[in-house]
């Protein structure tokens, strides 16, 4: 019985640097001037100031037709409408859950917008209100799409469709918003047999696949499923992945399901999941993964 | 400790890992995540050591200063923890948010450093019952992500392993008071002897098993965990491996117990033998890291690495 | 009112600066992972680290209509020659927590975002003067690096007076020896870019004539540091 114990010095710090091929575009930063003309639109990061369109925030420009943003390299979740999240209920109010969602305010999820168990068309009754917390409570975790936005920016979330709701035994993953790239689908299979949602707003989850349908099962029935010990070949995969996405994370690499799966496929050969706990592993994965992705991006 | 959340579900998993002996991020029950240290960070201190341990991050900084030993142990220098949760790591230690947390560890480091066989407040005695010195060990706590203690007590080991104290050069006696003289050259100044000092080992029992390292996320599913201080190897501490030492023995310097939850007897003594093994090699690869540094420091001059890079 | 000798008889002040000279300036952003936004400045032997949290919900007696700004300055106990016996609570903390909302809040746009707050926590690892100007730097970073929108950036500079054969020389970036001395010490917060000053603050008397001087010497420290910086 072995005790692995590592302890490094400041001087042999591991620079996590991964040079990616595309150059690097141009950078605004707080204050700078844009444009002095007149003719654009101003939009979020950017603000008017004596006739002339500054930045707000550090980051790189986005123009479409006239109108021109500056998105920050690291915020907090700005929502829009379809997005996908996860989120972790912090309150259970009057007919409405409050969700962290990593954004500026706290998110709202109505009564009114989720699936209460027994089917779609049902009328909402005042015992409902009073079962909230038996559906979900205080620190559960939720996947959710967008509804809307309200007006001082805070989100409402829905969860009518199956593969919304609550989420049973995983591991959440934090990382920064902007990390996360935008794609079609942000529910995952993945083939290496657990699967992963990738939320808009950094929160990504990773558990076991999912064995059948629970939702029509009574309300124990769903509660001795969730409790279900996780098996080790999957424990050790959901291991993996989270260290993997930490060592993309470390380089500040975009993640979605090609990069977190060219990095599994890079990890494997480290046998040990927890050799990827160590900086020299974690940079190793980030390089070999950016290779990867800039081969795919010449053919 | 720091607001974290859990679901009902996601602590079935994590204990559900313990119990499987593999936990979220593939360390086994008794595996440490990567740490890093450096030494001799802060100019105005005496010593001084950052130590970083995942994203807990704990900076240390020794003052000295000249102080009259108690009158019932005129022989022996002083030693002060005091540990500062700065708002940095979470807004809720915001003002006094962080009193309770730091006073906790405080006592904790203070009961560890008591014992004469753990730290030899002897090598701070200047002048027997008139003058000592005195040690302030200020820790201050810039990021938690789980497992303070152990991070705190390997941080304060490297900075006392860092600290020089002045040599007096001459005392002048004046009645009844001494007038000290010390010198002013950097370099002429004694170091001090650490080898002995203890590390603190948290024990999060999780299920029925005990694991070392907790992240923040663990700690929240455990009910009550049990701190081990252990008293270290001089061997580990020394530059010369010529030099003869007894036979070290480690020895459990404090012990104590956190949280609402209770432990049988079985799993106790178990758990206090799991925090010795872990503490010695804690404390082999700390010793082995600090006099790489200074070794490494005599050979060529090192810049200071700090926040920077 | 010719004060102790800050310059030598080359005109070099007592670390070997040129009287418009800054020391040197380090910093990196993002050194920590749980705030939104930290930073870790360095001027000469002052070290600062910031971290900002936020912007997230204002807890309910501070909603208000525009972002709550909210600052805790504090210095580590080992921060200064003499050890400090207590980190934060005491005046001078407090009146610094207050001059750094005051300063920061001209630069965040606190129109954006009602109902929030956000959280900007100074530490004070190493203090060798100028340790509010390097913690207004150091919150600048943060809260850029937090991606919070600024009009601009707001640097902060200190400069002090002192004379040469009996012309004023107006001094840059006072250390804490030279702040030691006695001297005036001009602190100025400024938002260089539109030339508009957020904050001012004077210690010791200073006539009226020289103020102009020391204050555009500031400033254009603040220039400076923005161009160093940025």
């Amino acid at each position: 019985m072995t005790e692995h114990v590592s302890i490094r010095l400041a001087s042999e710090r591991v620079n996590h640097c991964v040079s990616s091929s595309n150059d690097t575009p141009r950078f605004y930063t707080p204050g700078e001037v844009i444009s002095g003309m007149q003719d654009f639109m101003r939009g979020h990061g950017t603000y008017v100031e004596e006739d002339c369109l500054k930045s707000s925030v550090a980051g790189v420009m986005q123009k479409v037709n006239k109108l021109i943003c500056v998105r920050p390299l690291k915020s907090r979740y700005v929502g829009e409408i379809g997005d996908v999240v996860v989120g972790r209920v912090l309150e259970v109010q009057q007919k409405r859950w409050k969700v962290e969602t990593n954004s500026r305010l706290d998110s709202v999820l109505q009564l009114s917008s989720v699936n209460l168990p027994g089917g779609e068309l049902r009328r909402r009754s005042a015992e409902d209100e009073q079962m909230m917390r038996k559906h979900l409570k205080e620190g559960d975790l939720i996947s959710a799409e967008v509804q809307s936005v309200f007006t001082d920016g805070s989100l409402s979330l829905h969860t009518r469709s199956l593969k919304y709701g609550k989420l049973a035994q995983g591991v959440l993953v934090k990382v920064f918003p902007s990390l996360i790239k935008r794609r079609k689908n942000h529910f995952h299979n993945l083939p290496c047999g657990v699967s992963m949602i990738i939320g808009n707003n950094g929160f990504i989850w990773i558990s076991p696949k999912p064995q059948g349908m629970m939702v029509d099962g009574n309300e124990d029935e769903i509660i001795n499923y969730e409790m279900q010990p996780v098996d080790s070949t999957d424990r050790e995969i959901i291991a993996r992945l989270k260290n993997c996405i930490a060592a993309l994370v470390a380089s500040k690499m975009m993640l979605d399901d090609t990069s977190i799966m060219f990095a599994f496929e890079e990890s494997l050969k480290y046998e040990e999941v927890k050799e990827l706990l160590d900086p020299e592993a974690m940079l190793d994965i980030a390089f070999l993964t950016q290779h990867r992705l800039n081969n795919i991006m010449e053919e | 400790m720091a607001g974290v959340l859990l679901s009902r579900t996601e602590k079935v998993f994590i204990i559900d890992g313990v119990k499987d002996e593999y936990r979220s991020d593939g360390r086994s029950t008794i595996d440490y995540r990567p740490m890093e240290l450096e030494t001799n960070v802060v100019s105005h201190a005496s010593g001084s050591a950052r130590l970083r341990l995942a994203n807990t991050d704990i900076l240390v900084g020794i003052k000295t200063e000249i102080d009259v030993p108690k009158p019932d142990k005129p022989a022996l220098g002083k030693i002060d923890f005091f540990v500062d949760c700065s708002a940095n790591a979470t807004p809720e230690f915001e003002g006094r948010g962080g009193e309770q947390l730091a006073n906790s560890i405080s006592n904790m480091m203070q009961r560890a450093y008591q014992s004469p066989q753990a730290f030899d407040l002897k090598q701070l005695c200047i002048f027997e019952g008139k003058q000592c010195w005195k040690l302030y060990v200020d820790i201050l706590i810039l990021e938690c992500g789980g497992n303070l203690c152990d991070a705190v007590s390997l941080a304060v080991k490297a900075a006392l392993f860092n600290t020089k104290i002045p040599f007096v050069k001459a005392a002048l006696m004046d009645g009844g008071n001494i007038d000290l003289q010390l010198s002013d050259d950097p370099y002429d100044s004694k170091l001090l002897d650490v080898g002995s000092a203890p590390l603190l080992v948290t024990l999060c029992k999780i299920g029925n098993k005990c694991v070392v390292d907790p992240t923040a996320e663990e700690e929240k599913c455990s009910s009550v965990s049990l701190i081990v201080g252990v008293t270290g190897n001089r061997k580990y501490y020394s530059d010369d491996d010529t030099e003869e030492l007894p036979a070290f023995q480690p020895k459990c310097s404090a012990i104590s117990m956190h949280g609402p939850g209770s432990i049988t007897t079985t799993t106790l003594r178990n758990a206090i033998n799991q925090g010795i093994i872990a503490a010695v090699c804690l404390d082999e690869a700390l010793g082995k890291t600090v006099v790489r540094e200074r070794r490494d420091i005599e050979k060529f001059k090192r810049h200071s690495y700090g926040f920077l890079k | 009112m010719p004060g102790p000798d800050l310059l030598s008889s080359q005109g070099l002040r007592l670390d070997g600066r040129r009287p418009n000279e800054l020391r040197r300036i380090r910093c990196k952003l993002g050194v920590f992972t749980q705030p939104d936004g930290s930073a870790y400045l360095e001027q000469g032997n002052t070290k600062v680290l910031a971290a900002v949290y936020g912007p997230h919900q204002a807890s309910k007696s501070k909603r208000s209509e525009t972002v709550v700004v909210n600052c805790q300055y504090s210095m580590a106990t080992f921060s200064t020659g003499e050890r400090k016996n207590r980190p934060r609570g005491d005046r001078k903390s407090q009146e610094m927590s207050l001059h750094l909302r005051q300063a920061l809040t001209a630069a965040i746009k606190t129109e954006l975002y009602p109902r929030s707050q956000i959280d900007i926590y100074i530490e004070v690892l190493q203090a060798d003067g100028g340790a509010y100007c390097a913690s207004v730097n150091a919150a600048t970073l943060a809260l850029v690096d937090a991606g919070v929108p600024l009009r601009a950036y707001v640097c902060a500079c200190t400069a002090s007076m002192a004379w040469q054969d009996g012309d004023p020389a107006p001094l840059l970036d006072v250390g804490h020896v030279e702040e030691a001395a006695g001297g005036v010490v001009l602190t100025v917060a400024s938002l260089p870019s539109t030339g508009s000053i957020a904050l001012m603050e004077m210690s010791h008397r200073l006539h009226s004539d020289y103020f102009e001087s020391v204050l555009s010497r500031a400033m254009q420290g603040c220039r400076d540091i923005e161009v160093n910086i940025t």
